[in-house]
Order: structure tokens, then C-alpha cells, then sequence
């Protein structure tokens, strides 16, 4: 079976930092890590890949410094990584990402299975998955929690449609995209790191992809992003220790100071 | 009775014991927040001739913290970070009041962002500095990270990384202490020593206490056993693992480094124990950047797949495999990716030499992966703690008996045939983890009943005494406290102990601190 997940390099959650002019986030590769739930769909790609065999082929659009994660994907079990990168695709949105993975996905050759993670915890879109889909013309389906059988023609899935459950039949090739929490995502072995190190790994512009650079980046996005913030955190916790009266006190006292 | 004097009455019943849960009594505690308060306190307790106990979080493993008579004085209110400090090649120091939190501490580096209301001017200019500074790091790592930095210097505390950046006492370079009779002693580090055994310690108020230190070697290895003491020691050492008997701590400088650039973390999978061992020697000598050696034995293993069976709470925590049966863990501290893999790269040949499997390994270079692997070592001694929990429903005199002693380098092997030779012959349970890269195994006794627990504290004893006669220590980061004063008698013999008592005499005369702690002095005291 040949499995294609899709990878995106997003700002570890706890290290966002925003371009003080664009408002745009800093994405200087240092502090980027794999999209947290990305990591769900590469561990079940393994899993399907040591249950059914085949290949793993991880993609991903994005800067340079995107090849450290995609050969981390590889140090976990994928078995090679194309990274999609140029400036025609600085400013994508949903819609120009996602064409621009197509035509990456098209260059990898046949595939069965295209599995990406639920959503990216940097725009929460929820929206590649099911554009990749529909701009290679398979069938998806969202928010997998569970694949319940598989051939290489058809699998039967079950999906979380909020809180309730909906069990799901499906022709491939098809894409899906993976609840948290379906698996426990492994952790590379020294082999396996190794084996990242030297693996395959392609990079491809637009050029390479005959891409129409009208339909990439800044120029095919619809969504223009007006202006971005972090949230301000400005709460404070303090501790009050003692007997409980005394606990009380100091509660008392410090909402009286609050109220001021 | 001073304002400050609390009778101990119900509502304070949590403070009269620790985390090793032996419970102590007393009449009155305190909770001062500044050092007037102390010297306050000291002075009434003083003039009554109160004995009295001091403490911290209350994390500690020895019973240091657990008083067994008079007054509780609980530092735990003294909680501020007070000043900030450059020195002329860019370190950055940050001056702590004891009751200062680990983690808080932790916490406000990474997020540089301390409360620096009340600080001098130069105090704030290398706080500036700080801020501006690469990322810093702060090194000892005890599991425990709810501990005070005061309850840590206390007991020499150290962790996993001392392997490599050594315990508490390397990250000090001054101590504010009040004595007993509220006199100051103020040390900054490289500035007094002794002469041979002989220290003329320096007060604030132009006295002197002329000290003859004990006669005794230390161990050459990983020790919080008894005063620390060498020639021509510097003189802050004495207070550093004082285990609370020399005065009263109020204040700590803590020397900061830069964050390492790259952690990785390595846990390698063993068939055997022996191998395991092997392993662990010759990594020792063949790779370098290495700031942490864990091992967690088969019995260890085992302890967190039922936890994952029986608790949601540990859901998370990665599959062990069956065919596991030992685990060391390592963790590379290096200046980039480049080193690491290199590093990397030869520990999985060290691998193959000793007849292990690079497949076998998990190797976490993310923070999420560290997390995982952060969350699989500390959920051991947590499985074991609640497993005794449950147990003490049936048997409530029966405590976990976890040992803390350290050997030399070359007696490695021969320390772990001794202990799986006593947990054979005594058919007790129990689960090993710790620190083997400092040859410091935590050998936890799992008593199922009294029986075994009486078993296993003779057994304890008696590994004691072949460990003090291989050349190591009773007490390798836990300190003694109250719980191992006849393992360190062993140790270092009636003389030797003596000599402490007499040395903690200068400093407390009326021997009214930290009794129990240590050794027990004449009178019970």
C-alpha cells in the first residue's frame, strides 16, 4: 500500500512569535516543530505500512529548514520525504497549499492512501484535507478516530462526528485526516535516526511542478490575512498558605486590593 | 508567647512530617517571612532553650524536616527571589530566599520574568542583562521538583543530571545563615578556607568561631553523607548538606549557565541486567556530552505497564515491550545537532558492542518526545509509592524502603550482585531505579507485609555496611536526616561522629538545632 501523509511545520505552541510589521508568525525553523496532530497520521501510515506493507512518503509545503522535520518523519518510520519550497508559495492559504500539495502528491506517482492530520494548530482550518481531496478528485473523510479494517481496495472507518460515532465504508485511493489520540505516536530508534539522516529526500519549486504560480501563494489566495495578534496573558496566580483562617484572610484582603 | 509563635496545634498536623511519612511531634511553629522574623524567633526559642526543627516543602526522603520535639520553623513563606547579579564574564547569579520553589524557580528562567519590586539599582541592571541574555539553565534536577531551593542546599540535592553538572553545592556561590544566636555568617565562595582541618569562620559582627573540622575522608564519590569535609576547604561547603544543625539558611546565590543547545534524550532496552551494567561502564568511557545515566530495572518496567493497565492517568505513557527487562536512559547535552548525532552514533555502537539492539532504543530530540520520556521516569517512583499506599491500607506500619547509597566506579557490578543477592535470599519485592551513572541505584524494598518490611530494613543495614566498606556513601542526594544517623555511624565510626557533634557545638551550643538530624548526641538530643 502506498501512503502519502501530509506534514506541516508549525511554531512550537508555547514559542509564537509574530513579524512585528507583516503580523504575519515567524517561521525561522528553530523553534518549529511537526503539526501536533500531523503526528497522529504518520504513526497510523506506519502502522498500515507494518500491517499491509508498502511505502510511507511524507510532503510538506513550506520553508527550507522544513527538511528537519521531514527527516524526523523519516527517523520514525517514513520511508522518503518531498519538500515543496519556494518563494511562488510564500502566503499560501488553505486553497493554495492545498493545490500546490496536489501537484506534489501527483509527482510522487500512484498512491492508495492520503492521510493528514485533523486540522494544524496554528490556523485551525481543518480546511487542507479535504481541498487536497477534492483537487485530486478521491474521496475524504474527516476525524478518523479509528480504522476498523482495511484492503487494498476499500476500508471501513469510524469517524467522530461531535460526541456521536458514524461508521463509514470507503473505495481508495482516498484521504483521510486522523483524530487526536487514535494511536500513540512512536519515538524514533537510533536505527531509525540514522536511517533519517541519509534517506531520501527531494526538494521541488513551482518550476519542478508545473505549477500555474497564479494559482500559489499570495497570488491564489483568496484569504488574505488582515492582521494577526497573540492573545494577552496577563493572569497571575498567587498562593495562600497558613491555617484556613489565615487563608481566608489573605483572600479577603487581596480581593479588597483588586477592587481598589 | 511571640506573635510569630504559633502553638502546633490540629491545623498544623501536616507539618510534623515529610515525604519519607515518618511523623514527628512539636509544641509551637513559626512561618517567618523575612530574616528579622528568624532572628526574632531564634531569640525566644534561644532564651527557652526551645529545640527546634527547620523546614522547607517538606519533599524530603531522610526526615530532616520531621521534628521530633519543641518548635517547627517553617521556611517555606520565604519564598522571594531577592537580587540578580553579573560577574565580569557575563554569569548570571540570581539570590534566592530558601523557601523558593524548584519548579517556580525553573520557571521564571525560562520565562524570564522574575518580581524584582524591591531590588537594588544594580540588582535591576543585571536583570536587564539577564533578560537579554541566551536562554539560561538552571542544572540540579531532582525528580522532586516541588522541593525548596533551601530544603535542596540543605541536603546537597542532585538528580539526573548531576552526572554531568554535579549536585547543588556546584550551583551556589554564597549563603546567608543566622545561628543560633542571631548572629551572621555571610559566605561568598572562594573567599574563606581553612587551614588544613582548621577554619576561623568569619562573622558578620567582627566574631570569629574557630572550628576544628572532623578528621574523617570522604568518600570519592557521589556523597550527602555528614558535613562536607576536606583540607583547606572553602568554608561554604560546611554549610551546603549542613542538614539543617549548623543555622538557619536566608538567603542562597545560585549561579545560572547558558541552556545546552541541543538535548536529546536516549533510552536504550536491555534482555539483562548484566548487560546493562556493561553497557553503562563503557558509555562512561566512550561517549562524551553526557549529563544523564538512568536505569530502571525489569521489576521497575513492570510497576509502570500494570500502572498503564490500571490508570487512565498514565495512559499516555509509551508501551513497554514484554521482552524488555532493563532500561538505561541517557541524555547527550551538546553545543548542536552535529555533535548529538555524532554522540548518538556511538552510543549506538557501544550498543552493539555489548550485544544490545540499536531498534531497541527510543530517542527523543523534540520537546514533546523529552516530555514523554520526562513523564516515563517519573511515573516509577510514583507507581511504587502508590502500590505501598495501597498496601499500608492492610499494613500501616510498612513504608517503602528506598535506598540512596553510592560506590566508586569500579564496584558497580559487585554493588548490584550484592543487592540482587539479598532480594534473592529474602524473597522480598521490589523495583530498582536510579542513578547508575553515578553507580547510585535507588533499590526500592516493596514490603507486602511486616514481615518483609523488618526483612528489608535489616537487609538495608546490611548493604550499608558493604557499601561503606567498598569505599562509597550511605547517603548519595537524599541526605541523612533523622532516618539513616546509624548508617552513617557505620560510615564513619563513633570518632568521626563524634567530632561532627563537637564541630555543630561551636556553631549551637545549647544543641538546640536540627536535633536528631545527622547523629544523635548525648541526651537523646
Amino acid at each position: 500500500m502506498k501512503i502519502v501523509v501530509c506534514i506541516k511545520q508549525v511554531p512550537s505552541s508555547n514559542e509564537v512569535r509574530l513579524d512585528p510589521v507583516t503580523k504575519t508568525i515567524l517561521r525561522d525553523g528553530n523553534q518549529s516543530v511537526i503539526n501536533p496532530f500531523d503526528t497522529y497520521a504518520l504513526e497510523q501510515a506506519i502502522e498500515l505500512k507494518e500491517q499491509l506493507g508498502g511505502e510511507v512518503s511524507v510532503i510538506s509545503m513550506g520553508i527550507p529548514a522544513t527538511e528537519r522535520l521531514l527527516r524526523d518523519a523519516m527517523s520514525r518510520g517514513a520511508d522518503r520525504a518531498v519538500l515543496l519550497s519556494d518563494r511562488a508559495f510564500a502566503g499560501a492559504d488553505t486553497l493554495a497549499t492545498s493545490y500546490a500539495l496536489s501537484l506534489g502528491i501527483r509527482q510522487l506517482g500512484d498512491f492508495d492512501l492520503i492521510l493528514c492530520g485533523r486540522m494544524a494548530i496554528d490556523g485551525d482550518t481543518a480546511q487542507i484535507g479535504p481541498e487536497l481531496a477534492e483537487h485530486l478528485a478521491i474521496p475524504h473523510l474527516t476525524n478518523v478516530e479509528k480504522i476498523i479494517d482495511i484492503t487494498q481496495q476499500e476500508m471501513t472507518v469510524r469517524r467522530n462526528i461531535d460526541g456521536q460515532r458514524q461508521l463509514l465504508q470507503v473505495k481508495l485511493p482516498a484521504l483521510l485526516t486522523i483524530a487526536k489520540d487514535i494511536n500513540q505516536p512512536r519515538m524514533p530508534s537510533i536505527s531509525g535516526v540514522e536511517f533519517g539522516e541519509v534517506a531520501p529526500f527531494q526538494s521541488l519549486n513551482a518550476a519542478a511542478l508545473q505549477a500555474d504560480v497564479s494559482r500559489c501563494g499570495l497570488n491564489g489566495s483568496p484569504t488574505q490575512v488582515v492582521r494577526t495578534s497573540v492573545p494577552l496573558r496577563d493572569n497571575a496566580c498567587a498562593f495562600f498558605e497558613g491555617s484556613l483562617a489565615e487563608q481566608v484572610q489573605a483572600l479577603a484582603a487581596q480581593i479588597k486590593e483588586e477592587l481598589k | 508567647m511571640n506573635s510569630l509563635i504559633k502553638p502546633l496545634n490540629e491545623q498544623y498536623s501536616e507539618y510534623l512530617r515529610d515525604e519519607s511519612r515518618t511523623v514527628g511531634m512539636a509544641d509551637s511553629i513559626s512561618f517567618p517571612v523575612n530574616e528579622a522574623e528568624i532572628i526574632r524567633i531564634l531569640a525566644e526559642l534561644y532564651q527557652s532553650e526551645t529545640p527546634l526543627t527547620l523546614q522547607g516543602a517538606r519533599t524530603g526522603l531522610a526526615a530532616a524536616a520531621v521534628p521530633f520535639q519543641g518548635h517547627v520553623m517553617n521556611l517555606s513563606r520565604m519564598n522571594k527571589v531577592i537580587g540578580c547579579r553579573r560577574d565580569e564574564t557575563g554569569r548570571i547569579y540570581f539570590t534566592v530566599q530558601p523557601g523558593v520553589v524548584l519548579s517556580e524557580f525553573k520557571k521564571m528562567i525560562d520565562k524570564k520574568q522574575f518580581a524584582t519590586q524591591g531590588w537594588d539599582a544594580a540588582s535591576l541592571q543585571a536583570y536587564d542583562a539577564f533578560t537579554k541574555a541566551s536562554r539560561q539553565f538552571f542544572a540540579p534536577d531532582p525528580t522532586e521538583d516541588s522541593a525548596t531551593i533551601g530544603g535542596m542546599t540543605a541536603c546537597n540535592a542532585s538528580g539526573a543530571r548531576t552526572f554531568l553538572y554535579g549536585p547543588i553545592r556546584n550551583h551556589i556561590s554564597a549563603i546567608r545563615m543566622v545561628l543560633i544566636d542571631g548572629r551572621i555568617v555571610a559566605l561568598r565562595r572562594g573567599e574563606v578556607f581553612a587551614q588544613g582541618r582548621q577554619l576561623s569562620l568569619p562573622l558578620q559582627n567582627k566574631d570569629t568561631l574557630e572550628l576544628n573540622l572532623p578528621t574523617y575522608r570522604m568518600p570519592q564519590t557521589k556523597s550527602a553523607s555528614g558535613y562536607y569535609i576536606e583540607d583547606n576547604m572553602d568554608a561554604i561547603d560546611l554549610m551546603i548538606g549542613s542538614d539543617g544543625t549548623l543555622g538557619v539558611i536566608t538567603a542562597i546565590e545560585l549561579v545560572l549557565m547558558e541552556h545546552p543547545k541541543v538535548i536529546w534524550g536516549v533510552s536504550c532496552f536491555f534482555d539483562h541486567e548484566d548487560v546493562a551494567v556493561q553497557f553503562t561502564m563503557q558509555l562512561r568511557s566512550q561517549v562524551q556530552h553526557l549529563a544523564a545515566m538512568e536505569a530502571f530495572d525489569a521489576d521497575a518496567l513492570e510497576l509502570l505497564r500494570q500502572q498503564k493497565r490500571q490508570s487512565s492517568a498514565f495512559a499516555r505513557l509509551p508501551d513497554v515491550p514484554e521482552s524488555y527487562h532493563y532500561c538505561i536512559y541517557t541524555e547527550l547535552h551538546c553545543e548542536d545537532a552535529a555533535e548529538a548525532l555524532l554522540q548518538l552514533q556511538q552510543i549506538g555502537a557501544v550498543l552493539q558492542q555489548c550485544g544490545g539492539s540499536k531498534e531497541h532504543t527510543w530517542v527523543a530530540r523534540t520537546e514533546a518526545d523529552l516530555t514523554k520520556l520526562q513523564f516515563f521516569r517519573h511515573a516509577v517512583p510514583e507507581s511504587a509509592n502508590m502500590l505501598i499506599d495501597r498496601r499500608k491500607q492492610n499494613y500501616p506500619m510498612i513504608t517503602k524502603l528506598g535506598t540512596d547509597m553510592s560506590v566508586p566506579d569500579e564496584k558497580l557490578t559487585e554493588v548490584v550482585a550484592l543487592y540482587r543477592k539479598g532480594l534473592r535470599e529474602n524473597q522480598l519485592q521490589s523495583a530498582v531505579w536510579g542513578h547508575i551513572g553515578n553507580n547510585h541505584l535507588h533499590v526500592n524494598i516493596l514490603p507486602r507485609n511486616e514481615e518483609d518490611y523488618q526483612k528489608g530494613k535489616a537487609l538495608y543495614q546490611d548493604w550499608a555496611a558493604q557499601v561503606c566498606r567498598m569505599g562509597g556513601a550511605v547517603a548519595a542526594e537524599h541526605g541523612v536526616g533523622k532516618l539513616k544517623t546509624k548508617m552513617l555511624l557505620t560510615m564513619y565510626g563513633p570518632q568521626h561522629i563524634a567530632e561532627m557533634a563537637a564541630l555543630k557545638k561551636v556553631f549551637d551550643p545549647k544543641n538546640l538545632l536540627g536535633n536528631g538530624n545527622l547523629f544523635v548526641t548525648e541526651g537523646g538530643k
